[in-house]
């Protein structure tokens, strides 16, 4: 009992230095920020062309989700996608492409644990001075281009609670994929293509909604929804804060099998990994 | 002529680096499956809500298609300087580039190249030939010149922006993320029909950064949209305008 609860400690303090070592790059999340809000007006765009000029205008309420609601989800959708794990963690993969994994062995900390921590901290990070700066633009936009307030009080709380599952889902799934990347022979292909599944599922590309309706059902139970799905569905109130607690059961059951998976995978390839460099 | 041996060595060093892993055909699926999803969201939207007048799912796509084979193109061949920021000059190894006796230029851009880096030129040319076939369209030998000028321009205008981008970072490295917007974000930007297109960015990606001279002009002239061949022709020398602007900037740094 006493391990776990120093691992754990060791791991918040892991948490809380990488945070505050990346808070410095400010210029970076500018920089970033430019980039998200300029992705964002194309969006809106496009989004405002298909629902006010395409042959089938109201597609897009039987669907679900009005204008307003699609232009909000755009928003949130740049914030929230930075969380989404598309690409191994750079400190990590030096360490795994260096040999330096050896030192990370040598310390009387579990593997998994100790990058858990760096991983979170890496999701977590850009939401603040990337996340922001996009966050405030979204919110002094002109009225059709404006990111609404939420739909109601307890929709907002249910749905900040779905986004700390999802990074927590964003960050077991990110580790699943550090620990595939632990066979280093095989380069980055796997990796990446294990990823790519969460980003195109995710509901960044397109909301979940506007996917073809005989999907809908698999769309919603399929893992990578609770990237950023979930919390924007109970934000815009397209699901009423009364399903919450099985969309948010839904991210944590696949986060725990996320981290199940990922753990199991590390300690068998830790059996007998080959240390790179000398 | 030695400059283009040079790159070639390095590029084929390069290249057979990669094929030691044991994983490179898993990449370049990989690849071959952004390229497909990149614009699913776009045709599941127009299998929703139809058609926007005049522009079909074919014309968006075939726009779309030929922004993207150009830069596919761009990122095999000069895939360095994207790295370069990164890979050179923060860890100093340019130090090491700059005391050999060869163009600069050319060390940089053989310094990294990967096969799976095709698999966008190669879903990029599917991808026009289909729109093309869809609308009907007759190859004819000019139809194809335009194709093809209209792809080199488009390459050399993106090998310009990857220029721009290395020529920068020798000020910043931290804050580049911007140049996204000429990269990856540019070709977005075609999704939009361009009559709905607002003002700002369709004279920002015609004049200054000539992402759409490359891909809705000459797309536009062969199919018979309404701008002229001369339009559609247009897109080599703004490509290489563009290029020769950023190796100047690039020079004076």
């Amino acid at each position: 009992m006493n391990g776990i609860a120093a691992t754990l400690k060791t791991c918040l303090s892991i948490f809380r230095i990488k945070t505050a070592e990346s808070l410095q790059y400010r210029m970076a999340g500018l920089a970033g920020a430019t980039t998200s809000i300029f992705f964002a007006l194309i969006e809106i765009t496009v989004y405002t062309v298909f629902y006010k000029y395409s042959s089938n205008q109201n597609a897009g309420l039987a669907a679900g989700l009005s204008l307003r609601q699609a232009v909000s989800y755009v928003w949130l959708g740049q914030l929230l996608f930075l969380m989404q794990p598309n690409f191994i963690e750079s400190d990590i993969l030096g360490k795994i492409n260096s040999g330096d994994i050896g030192v990370e062995l040598c310390r009387p900390l579990d593997l998994y644990a100790n990058w858990f921590a760096r991983t979170a901290s890496t999701r977590l990070s850009p939401l603040l001075w990337r996340g922001l700066p996009i966050i405030f633009f979204a919110v002094i936009m002109p009225p059709a281009y404006r990111l609404e307030l939420p739909s109601s009080l307890s929709g907002m709380f249910c749905s900040l609670i779905s986004t700390v599952s999802a990074l927590l889902l964003c960050t077991s799934f990110g580790m699943l994929a550090c620990s595939v990347r632990l066979g280093i022979a095989w380069g980055e292909g796997p990796t990446n293509i294990i990823m790519l599944a969460g980003s195109v599922l995710s509901g960044a590309y397109l909301p979940l909604q506007l996917w073809p309706g005989f999907l809908q059902g698999f769309l919603l139970f399929q893992p990578f929804a609770g990237y950023l799905d979930i919390p924007m569905r109970l934000y815009l109130g397209t699901m009423p804060p009364s399903d919450a607690f099985w969309a948010i059961g839904l991210q944590l059951a696949w986060a725990l099998l996320f981290a199940a998976a990922g753990k199991a995978i590390m300690a068998r390839k830790l059996r007998n990994i080959v240390i790179q460099g000398g | 002529m030695s400059a283009l041996k040079l790159y070639y060595k390095y590029i084929r060093m390069n290249f057979l680096t990669g094929l030691q892993y044991k994983g490179w055909p898993i990449m370049v699926l990989q690849v071959l499956i952004v390229v497909i999803t990149d614009p699913i969201g776009t045709l599941f939207m127009f299998s929703r809500f139809g058609s926007i007048g005049p522009w079909t799912v074919e014309r968006i796509v075939l726009i779309y298609a030929m922004a993207v084979t150009s830069f596919g193109l761009a990122e095999t061949f000069c895939r360095g300087f994207d790295y370069f920021p990164w890979r050179m000059i923060r860890t100093g190894d340019f130090d090491r580039v700059l005391l050999r006796p060869r163009s600069l230029y050319i060390q940089i851009a053989g310094s990294y190249f990967h096969i799976h880096r095709l698999s966008r030129v190669i879903g990029g040319i599917a991808a026009i030939t289909w729109c093309l076939w869809k609308q009907g369209v007759r190859m004819d030998a000019t139809n194809t010149a335009v194709i093809v000028l209209a792809l080199t321009g488009g390459f050399l205008a993106y090998s310009g922006v990857f220029i721009m981008t290395s020529g920068i970072a020798f000020f910043t490295i931290q804050g580049l993320d911007w140049i996204y917007i000429f990269t990856n974000a540019s070709y977005q930007v075609t999704r939009c029909p361009i009559d709905y297109m607002p003002k700002i960015l369709r004279n920002l990606f015609t004049f200054f950064m000539p992402m759409l001279v490359i891909s809705y002009y000459p797309a536009s002239a062969i199919c018979g949209w309404g701008e002229s061949y001369f339009a559609g022709l247009l897109a080599l020398p703004a490509g290489f305008a563009f290029l020769v602007f950023q190796l100047l900037s690039g020079a004076s740094v």
